[in-house]
């Protein structure tokens, strides 16, 4: 044991001296790779748990919240929904196809993990400017990688994001989300109860795949070859992960399954070290006994993350039957060890123990940094000159900037009808499937404003947070909790440590004022190259209820001659910063005005007052308004056939953004009624127009409705490819 | 009228709970579930063998899943008359076993492309006698190689028996370059064997046919069957 | 003995992914390359002396490695 390898394990001498003061002895070389797995950012969420911990986490709703594999949450009757949204970023900037796959292969077992069914997928996906040379291999790796592994494994991909930013030229994300339902009585989790317990492998054989090489000493690698010193990127398959998944639910369905946790980042290592620890029992495991592709030492065995792998613990007289289940479905099965009584974690190899360390050592004394912060400097008020924008221009604007362009050419490869229970698919307000066998249908969006939160961290992710629920609200969707995948760039920046801990207690104050527990997440940092730091993209993904699936409402426009009614408080334009930035061209964030303040009352009122309309059955289809403001919220409800008419006194205000804002469009019959009902409700509202065939109008302006939507949808496709 | 059913599993299916939601909605009685490996099935009156990803696509698609034990007794159902309708990956087992004619390539953008398509009846048989010649059904397709081809003899063969069961169109029911998704020769989104009790199509009726889906068209095709 | 068969779609049969790898190609700037096609490599280990070792690999092609609708081999 040297320092430049405690270095190397990306331990601080610090840290080593605490495991060594506590075992009074040097670390195995397996033993540091096990620290080295389970204390760096990704498992013990040293930077981050300070301050996570401040979140609120349960309610009424929550089943399980943040802690296991993923969180539960409670929908009535016997179902439960159990749901997580997790990050690939660097993998797929390096190997995008195999990258954002074996992402979507990660979240999906976290789900079927727990002994709930898969019924949904959501991506949030970001990428660099289009200019830059590796964008667009980035993009298509991605979409195909993520559509490869849904597709195949047959589960529907129902809604996402896609934006593009010079800020992730270097450092693409992709956040994949998974949500799963299951009965109340049938979940199951990672904590071992039995000693004497089998623990059990169940899934494909081990290999070298996410096994760091090139900077470790070389005597810890196979002598085969010169290949194994280098990084090997994970596969995954697909199809084995859905023979993986049929195989546990049928084992779980029986029974015959204790606990279960799958084995993801640090493989076997973290999988055995949190069973150990949420029993508060030990784990004595033989590595002889894994199922291998090639030779590999112990040390590679241990840090391996070779997909498609669960980690189980089974009682004695159940073995059999195990075995007979999973060789039906074909699945590799081996017994490996067994639950102990000694709260430590054992590792044997070739008959030596190579491993020896108590479970609290490894989980209890995690480091939990402290990391100093600045908060964000007051910014000065700023004027702007409007005078050159006209509504002309401005739509022009919208309609060549990607990140306003129909995404079909993202979506259209991705399966979102199969399970045959999807009611709203992606290019709508949410995503949306029913429950199998039941009336109830489960709504789920990702939302994030990377722009809102570099200016105003606090406030930009209230924003943030509130614009998902309006996603969910305007399809009649009760939003009831959230999982967070927190993508920031290097911790140690105390200007991004800052965005972190304010977005982070933006989300607390929000969450907690619309109760909407946080019940799982993921952190990733140090996404950044050089000196390019990504913008802080804190993603947000609800989840939310509606009892009855035939009152859900559609996002598109249904009628030529439907009203269109707004509600919602217009910013100033001075204080719209995609309006700002995409009008105007501001980019240096210096140059922008301070966040308008959230107002918590407003959105929760309009809310109420949409729920109520709904139950009315005065609604027919309705948007939020978010980004581009009511006119791109109406060019996403155009449909080849329909378009609008509007009036408004203040055009350029039609594309700012707005507080509370939705778009209503209403059967011309019902237009009294809801004037009255938001004069009853003292709600704001304004008539916009109307639903128009084949045409656009705004105010005097009247540009091509053909030429308006061939461009809407064709824009990202045209420029998308070669 | 009433119909018995069955659906097969290969390890890798994932459209099998589809086809029997499906199937035991629209002939109010429960389907038989087989799995690949059983070397007999059940006596009914229809099989379906549906989409998905049978041994991962591996090879071809539908190539391993052909060899399947229970591919035997499916050759037997079709001899004695059963009806099978073998619906996108399917489709591509059903020409892998020999039970239709031609192949199933990529797509011609070599992407995955899941949306709706419209398809119309072209010859008539049992499984579209209820459809209108000049009705367009919308129906949601999912695959990444659903681009039909046959040799020219394969194809003037199919015309002579009349075996084109549906074709890829517009929404006015004219058949387009743009309408043909995936390049499929002629259009063919659909066909039959001879006998024509054997169909195999690309699209998913059984993601159109419950109130909260997009269409209702693929209840069609089962009422055809119905009678 | 270590066999490897190429697997080809037949030459009639139009062949997008080839087309594709020829306009990447093109685009890099590498535009000499013409008529690509694109096929897959099988490899596997057979006995050796295996008797009528020719017929095995036709008889194993046409059960299974090859469909003959669509496609070609040739045993490098």
């Amino acid at each position: 044991m040297n320092t430049e390898l405690i270095l190397q394990h990306g331990l601080t001498l610090d840290e080593y001296e605490v495991i060594n003061n506590y075992l009074q002895r040097e670390l195995t070389m397996e033993e540091l790779g096990i620290f080295s797995a389970m204390w760096n950012e990704h498992c013990c969420y040293k930077t981050s748990k300070k301050w996570l911990k401040k979140l609120p986490t349960s309610n009424d709703i929550v089943i399980q919240g943040p802690g296991e594999n993923a969180g539960i949450i409670d929908i009535q009757d016997d179902d439960a929904i159990a749901f997580k949204i997790e990050s690939h970023n660097h993998p797929s900037y390096i190997e995008p196809f195999n990258g954002s796959a074996t992402g979507v292969g990660g979240i999906l077992r976290d789900i079927f993990t727990m002994g709930a069914r898969p019924i949904a997928t959501l991506n949030s996906i970001r990428f660099g400017d289009l200019s830059n040379f590796k964008t667009k291999y980035l993009v298509n790796g991605v979409v195909k990688g993520i559509g490869h592994y849904g597709n195949c494994i047959g589960i529907p991909n129902i809604g996402g994001e896609c934006e593009f930013d010079h800020s992730y030229n270097y450092n693409n994300l992709v956040n994949a989300m998974a949500i799963g339902h299951v009965k109340k009585d049938s979940i199951f989790y990672s904590e071992p109860k039995t000693i004497g317990g089998l623990i059990v492998y169940i899934g494909s054989k081990t290999g070298k795949d996410g096994i760091h090489g090139a900077s470790m000493a070389s005597d810890v690698f196979s002598e085969d070859d010169e290949d194994s010193k280098r990084p090997s990127v994970q596969v995954g398959d697909p199809f084995m992960e859905k023979l993986l998944m049929e195989g546990c639910l049928e084992l779980m369905d029986a029974k015959l399954i204790e606990s279960m946790q799958d084995m993801g980042a640090a493989g076997i290592t973290s999988s055995s070290v949190e069973m150990a620890s949420k029993g508060n029992l030990g784990v004595e495991i033989n590595l002889d006994k894994i199922p291998l592709r090639e030779p590999l030492t112990a040390y590679e065995i241990l840090l391996s993350e070779s997909q498609e792998r669960m980690l189980a613990v089974i009682l004695e007289e159940n073995n059999e039957k195990v075995k007979n289940i999973l060789k039906k479905w074909e699945i590799d099965y081996e017994v490996i060890g067994v639950v102990t009584d000694t709260k430590k974690v054992i590792f044997k190899s070739q008959d030596k123990i190579v491993v020896d360390l108590p479970v609290d050592i490894i989980v209890d004394s995690a480091p939990e940094y402290d990391r100093p912060f600045n908060l964000p400097l007051k910014r000065k008020v700023q004027e702007y000159d409007f005078s050159r924008l006209n509504t002309e221009t401005c739509l022009n604007n919208l309609l060549t900037n990607i990140n306003y362009s129909h995404k079909a050419w993202v979506y259209d490869q991705y399966d979102s009808t199969v399970m045959g229970d999807t009611i709203c698919e992606p290019g709508s307000s949410s995503g949306i499937v029913k429950v199998h066998k039941t009336n109830k249908a489960i709504g789920a969006t990702t939302d994030c404003n990377p722009l809102y939160i570099r200016i105003n961290p606090e406030q930009g992710m209230a924003h943030t947070v509130v614009e998902s629920y309006r996603n969910l609200v305007s399809s009649n969707i009760k939003p009831m909790a959230i999982t967070n995948n927190l993508n920031f760039a290097s911790p140690i920046d105390q200007n991004i440590m800052g965005e972190l801990v304010l977005s982070i207690h933006g989300l607390k104050e929000t969450a907690e004022y619309f109760d909407t527990p946080i019940v799982s997440g993921n952190v990733s940092l140090y996404n950044q190259t050089n000196d390019e730091p990504i913008k802080p993209t804190p993603v947000i993904g609800c989840v939310g209820l509606n009892e009855d699936y035939q009152s859900i409402i559609p996002t598109h426009f249904q009628n030529d001659g439907d009203q269109i009614f707004m509600i919602g408080k217009p910013l100033d334009l001075a204080e719209s910063p995609y309006f700002l930035q995409d009008q105007l061209g501001l980019n240096n964030i210096n140059e922008f005005n301070d966040l308008a303040k959230c107002d918590f009352a407003l959105e929760k009122k309009h809310q109420d007052f949409l729920f109520q309309m709904f139950d009315k059955n005065i609604i027919k289809s309705c948007n939020d308004i978010s980004r581009g403001g009511p006119i791109h919220s109406l060019i996403t409800m155009m449909t080849s056939q329909l378009g609008f008419h509007i009036k408004h006194s203040n055009e350029l205000s039609l594309f700012s953004e707005y507080l509370a804002g939705y778009i209503m469009i209403i059967d011309q019959n019902n237009s009294e009624s809801i004037v009255k009902e938001a004069q009853a409700g003292c709600i704001d509202l304004m008539h916009l127009g109307s639903v128009k065939n084949s045409a656009i109008e705004i105010n005097k302006f009247q540009p091509k409705f053909n030429s308006v939507y061939e461009i809407y949808k064709n824009n990202f496709s045209d420029r998308i490819k070669n | 009228m009433s119909l018995s059913s069955a659906v097969i599993t290969f390890p890798g299916s994932n459209c099998d709970r589809d086809a029997q939601t499906y199937l035991e909605a629209l002939t109010s009685q429960d389907t038989h579930k087989v799995w690949h490996k059983d070397v007999s099935l059940p006596k009914v009156d229809l099989l379906i063998i549906p989409g998905g990803f049978s041994f991962g696509d591996y090879l071809r698609s539908g190539a391993m899943a052909s060899k399947s034990p229970i591919i035997n007794d499916v050759l037997k159902h079709a001899d004695r008359g059963g009806y099978i309708i073998g619906i996108c990956n399917g489709f591509q087992i059903l020409t892998e076993i020999g039970l239709l004619d031609g192949a199933l390539n990529r797509n011609i953008n070599l992407k995955f492309l899941a949306k709706n398509c419209f398809i119309k009846k072209n010859h008539d048989n049992y499984f579209n006698k209820k459809i209108l010649s000049d009705q367009c059904l919308s129906i949601p397709v999912a695959h990444n190689e659903g681009s039909y081809y046959n040799s020219e003899e394969g194809l003037k063969s199919l015309e002579d028996n009349q075996q084109i069961s549906f074709l890829y169109c517009d929404e006015k029911g004219n058949t387009t370059d743009q309408s043909n998704l995936n390049g499929s020769l002629n259009h063919i989104a659909g066909i039959t064997n001879k006998k024509k009790n054997v169909l195999g199509l690309m699209p998913h009726p059984e993601r159109a046919f419950q109130d909260f889906h997009t269409s209702q068209d693929g209840q069609l095709i089962l009422e055809s069957l119905l009678g | 003995m270590r066999v490897k068969i190429l697997v080809r779609l037949k030459k009639q049969i139009l062949e997008p992914q080839g087309k594709n790898i020829e306009e990447s190609l093109n685009s890099l700037g590498f535009d000499k390359c013409s008529n690509i096609r694109q096929g897959k490599l099988i490899e596997l280990d057979l006995p050796d002396g295996l008797e009528d070792r020719d017929t095995y690999i036709k008889t194993i092609c046409d059960k299974l490695l090859v469909n003959n609708v669509i496609e070609e081999y040739e045993v490098l």
